[in-house]
């Protein structure tokens, strides 16, 4: 696969990409924190668990946004012309990139209904 | 279910197997709905308190969505293979499938999501001046501790929960062996019980009645026979059964009655259960103290009685294989009278 065609590739799965770091995150930090009894801790005053949910979803959502605009920047660009995968990288960039906005938001929601260490 | 069964062992008056047609097969099949219906002692569709409301909403609203939502993509379907090509090309339109095909779940699973996880955290929400139980899961037996409340000391039961009506309860649980699961439907949902891990449950039982508690999660041999009984007291009621399974043990009024506990005695039963009030003080199995007073028998599997009881001590690892208390099939039938009778009399 040439470079542009990765660029592409890893363009249209920034946001799944970003679930996936997301969800590691705070799967990792949450069950260290609860284990260890460290969940008591805050950061600027906000608990420790909830600290880490709130700034790793925000930063996951910042990159499945930039990739959502970057992936409808690219389609617009291209004409009637361009070849059939460039369309349908642009178009499946959007599309999971929009969607990775949705689940990256449903995988911080819990953290904000349940106790920390539930 | 019982009636069921037997139906299938029916003979007809010439002595002939009772034959299964289809007519008679839909007719156990309806009989067996109506038997298993909503209500009873153990029926997450007959909810005794507001949390086992709350679990019965979510349980009813993701039903009947579920079944309207297959329904719905099923008739589509069907239309899809069967309609008209001109009729059926809305379905492969853009805007029907962004609309059908994400916009909706979306929408759906953004508002069950919350809803699901609100009903979750109220199942565990501290409740002030709830009633503290601690339940212990064992293969295949409960060991359930109401710890000291002021004035009101410490005791254990094994196998039953009773509690006042009106008032939370509070149910912290673990496991000593292997992961159970404590679910009484009537009254709320599932908590696991895990060795070296305590959890909580809270519920409140909002009306008196009898119900069942059993093992929700696959632990051995005798799962399925892992059961306790759930009793919801009035609360003057249930102040005076918690005095008097604080005191020890009645002593023996009758000779027969000596003669079973001098049998316990004998037997070495002390080495693995506790009889408050005597040298009887094993912790390996459940405390008898006041084992008469239960409603059952092997965790919500027999009646109590002198004759179960009896059956019981003689026959564990027929009636229940594996359970750690073997069967003492030595003691003659006199014997276990007095043996089931002592420990009847425990009230």
């Amino acid at each position: 696969m040439s470079g542009r065609r990765t660029g592409q590739v890893l363009l249209m799965l920034a946001g799944l990409i970003a679930w996936a770091v997301q969800f590691t995150i705070i799967y990792a930090v949450t069950s260290t924190l609860c284990g260890r009894e460290w969940a008591d801790a805050t950061i600027i005053g906000v608990g420790s668990v909830h600290a880490v949910v709130l700034l790793t979803t925000i930063a996951a959502l910042g990159v499945a946004a930039l990739s959502l605009l970057q992936s409808r920047r690219v389609h617009g660009r291209l004409g009637e012309t361009a070849a059939a995968p460039d369309r349908f990288i642009s178009q499946a960039g959007m599309l999971i990139s929009g969607l990775s906005l949705v689940v990256i938001l449903w995988q911080g929601i819990p953290a904000f209904i349940l106790p920390a260490c539930a | 279910m019982t009636h069921v069964g037997r139906m299938a062992l029916e003979t007809t008056p010439h002595g002939l197997p009772w034959r299964c047609t289809a007519m008679n097969r839909a007719a156990v099949f309806v009989c067996a709905l109506s038997l298993a219906g909503c209500s009873g002692v153990q029926s997450a569709l007959d909810p005794a308190g507001g949390d086992a409301l709350r679990i019965y909403w979510l349980t009813l609203i993701m039903t009947l969505g579920g079944t309207l939502i297959f329904l719905l993509v099923t008739g589509l379907l069907l239309y899809a293979i069967f309609a008209p090509p001109e009729r059926r090309a809305w379905l492969g339109r853009r805007r029907t499938i962004v609309v059908g095909g994400l916009a909706f779940p979306i929408v759906v699973l953004s508002g069950l999501l919350p809803y699901g996880l609100i009903v979750m955290r109220d199942t565990d929400v501290p409740m002030p001046g709830a009633l503290q139980v601690a339940v212990t899961g064992e293969q295949y037996w409960w060991r359930v501790k109401y710890p000291e409340e002021g004035a009101r000391p410490e005791f254990s039961t094994a196998n039953e929960l009773i509690i006042p009506v009106g008032q939370p309860v509070t149910v912290t649980v673990t496991a000593a062996d292997v992961i159970h699961s404590f679910w009484i439907p009537n009254l709320g949902g599932k908590i696991d019980m895990i060795p070296g891990r305590i959890n909580r449950l809270s519920f409140t039982a909002e009306r008196p009645g009898i119900y069942r508690g059993v093992c929700a999660e696959f632990c051995g041999d005798q799962h399925a026979r892992m059961a306790f009984d759930v009793v919801a007291l009035e609360p003057a009621a249930f102040d005076a059964w918690r005095a008097a399974q604080a005191k020890p043990a009645r002593e023996p009024d009758l000779p027969s009655l000596v003669r079973g506990r001098d049998l316990f005695r004998a037997a070495g039963c002390g080495s693995c259960h506790v009889v408050r009030g005597t040298e009887a003080d094993g912790a390996f199995g459940p405390d008898l103290t006041h084992v008469g007073s239960r409603r059952t028998i092997g965790a919500g599997q027999f009646p109590n009685n002198v004759g179960t009881l009896a059956g019981w001590i003689a026959n564990t690892q027929h009636i229940k294989p594996g359970v750690r208390m073997p069967s003492y099939g030595s003691f003659t039938g006199e014997e276990l009278r007095s043996l089931a009778a002592y420990l009847e009399s425990l009230k």
